[in-house]
């Protein structure tokens, strides 16, 4: 397009968001959070005012105007239902230019689709990031587009390493994430909902329960990035011989609980391959 | 030094073969005795030089150190039988499953004021000289006799010395172990006919993964766990294969292997501590002392095989 090209110094960068649900006011949160982006220089649009009250008392600047995002951001995440998104790009191709980086949140949609829909010397990277981006907890993997190089991929990893774990991976992973991680969040949700419900079986009231099983999965993870120990090891040294903790876990051998955890990331897996082929 | 055994079936074979090959000991200064010479282990005792003899009394006789090599049930009967000729320099080695040290310690104080007691538990693998064995030594056995038992079990691979309740366990874990493991190389054998290969390859395949396995985690600092993240690469076979045993408990069914052993054990100990018997237990021991109180025995029935009538014989 005609405008110049804008600073690429985080502090200065004018981030833009076409959709605004939930996932980019987790990716937003935390770049606010982290100070990454001042929130003035945030626009975000939606076709209605919904979403975008959220936004606006954040401190972003919002509209309906997808174009109006690309006119006035450098980094331009697309962040729309799957259905919704090749309208978006329709409309908003004609806007886009070399010095634009977009990047897509869209689930499903593969780069060789967002780059077949833009204009050819676009700057497309593919994002799948996790909720706990909310809390600046989030896991996510990017991959790159073919115009995107080195500069492009540093600049997102240090903007989202805002919101959590920020890794570059082939496409080929995406999927995967999904599986493991996007979808995995749902998964811990489940275990702690059953591990306090235990606790309840055994007598103690549900409140406490859920805040101890919550931080006993906050704690367990913490030790394992920090310690960067094997789990299995971890495990093991929680066993003390003839312990209680060696009694529940097999328990738990006896249910397949690994086998079954293992379908299940198969499962989000296979379904998010799936899905993408629509 | 002589070792005698007291039984003479896969045990005292297996111990026997492994001395000998270990240079530890000479075949001739092993005896060992049953009342049953057709047992195969018999012949290849004869065979390897050993000094076989029906005479459990002659063992005793014959041996500084005495491995009691019989199925639990019998080792009362045999403790009656050679007590007498028991001395202060003997070393008693009892091997048999769920039978406690203050059980063969009360036995034989009839007849011996100190006798000198360690319980070990050991595995078949001691033939090839690769055993997994604990003891827990008695109250009258010193630290030298706990030394020279660790010494003649290190021979045929691994011995460490235990606290004596933790050998039921053991007995779960690497006294039936091997028929674990045996079971598990037939099905991987098993696998491998299915998907083509001969018979013999695939059990010499099978059993050598499984000892270079093993081998590899002996001499590794790495959990287990890491090692098989190791041979597991993303997408591939193994980690496919390894979804299936997960699917299948394979690792709680193992947990629940050697659970189910252990207690059986002490089940077994209990029942000796109890004094009952069953008639198939005893049928290879020669019995004229023990009265039978019925023809037709079971563990269920009534009337029992009574033990330990110490108002019977004494001297």
């Amino acid at each position: 397009g005609a405008w110049p090209r804008l600073a690429m110094e985080a502090s200065e960068l004018w981030v833009g968001f076409v959709g605004a649900g939930r996932m980019a006011g987790g990716l937003v949160r935390g770049l606010l959070q982290a100070g990454k982006v001042p929130a003035s220089n945030v626009l975000a649009s939606a076709p209605s005012d919904k979403n975008l009250d959220a936004w606006r008392e954040l401190g972003c600047r919002t509209t309906h105007c997808n174009l109006e995002v690309v006119h006035r951001s450098t980094v331009v995440f697309l962040a729309t239902k799957p259905h919704i998104l090749p309208g978006v790009l329709e409309e908003i191709r004609p806007a886009v230019g070399s010095h634009h980086i977009v990047v897509s949140l869209v689930a499903g949609v593969t780069i060789q689709t967002l780059q077949r829909l833009l204009p050819p010397w676009t700057k497309v990277l593919r994002l799948m990031p996790n909720l706990p981006c909310v809390v600046q907890a989030g896991a996510m993997v990017f991959s790159r587009g073919s115009n995107a190089g080195d500069e492009e991929a540093t600049l997102l990893k240090s903007l989202l390493s805002s919101c959590g774990l920020c890794e570059e991976v082939p496409e080929s992973y995406i999927d995967i994430h999904t599986g493991l991680s996007g979808s995995g969040v749902a998964y811990v949700y489940l275990f702690a909902e059953a591990l306090a419900e235990g606790a309840v079986k055994m007598g103690m009231p549900g409140a406490l329960a859920s805040r101890i099983a919550a931080q006993t999965l906050l704690g367990a993870a913490k030790m394992l990035l920090e310690t960067r120990e094997h789990p299995a090891k971890l495990r093991g040294d929680v066993c003390t011989p003839g312990g209680t903790t060696i009694y529940a876990l097999h328990q738990l051998e006896k249910g397949a609980f690994r086998a079954t955890v293992m379908d299940a990331v198969e499962a989000a897996t296979n379904r998010a391959c799936d899905l993408a082929k629509d | 030094m002589s070792v005698g055994f007291i039984g003479a079936g896969q045990l005292a074979f297996a111990l026997a073969r492994g001395f000998t090959a270990a240079g530890v000991l000479a075949a001739h200064k092993i005896t060992a005795s049953s009342p049953d010479t057709d047992l195969p282990t018999v012949s290849g005792l004869r065979k390897m030089g050993v000094n076989f003899t029906v005479s459990n009394k002659d063992t005793v006789k014959s041996s500084d150190v005495l491995f009691l090599a019989v199925k639990p049930p019998i080792i009362p009967f045999i403790l009656e039988e050679v007590g007498p000729d028991i001395e202060a320099r003997h070393i008693v080695v009892s091997c048999a499953a769920g039978v406690t040290i203050s059980s063969i310690e009360k036995k034989l104080s009839t007849f011996c004021p100190t006798p000198k007691v360690i319980r070990c538990m050991t595995n078949t693998p001691v033939i090839v000289r690769e055993g997994a064995t604990v003891y827990a030594t008695g109250t009258h056995a010193d630290v030298e006799d706990g030394k020279l038992l660790e010494q003649l079990m290190a021979s045929v691979g691994f011995c460490t010395e235990v606290e004596e309740d933790l050998i039921d366990a053991v007995t779960g874990l690497s006294g039936s172990g091997p028929a674990y493991a045996f079971t598990a190389l037939d099905a991987l054998a098993d696998g491998g006919v299915k998907m083509g290969l001969p018979r013999r390859l695939a059990v010499r395949l099978g059993a050598q993964a499984l000892l270079g396995a093993a081998k590899m985690l002996l001499e590794s600092e790495q959990h287990p766990g890491q090692l098989k993240d190791n041979v597991c690469s993303p997408g591939g076979a193994t980690i496919h294969a390894l979804h299936f045993l997960e699917s299948g408990g394979f690792r709680s069914l193992l947990i629940n292997a050697v659970e189910a052993s252990c207690i059986r054990t002490r089940e077994l100990q209990h029942l000796a501590d109890q004094e009952k018997i069953s008639a198939a237990a005893i049928k290879k021991t020669l019995l004229d002392k023990v009265k039978l109180e019925s023809p037709s025995l079971s563990v269920a029935s009534a009337s029992k095989v009574s033990l330990f009538t110490n108002k019977s014989k004494k001297n």
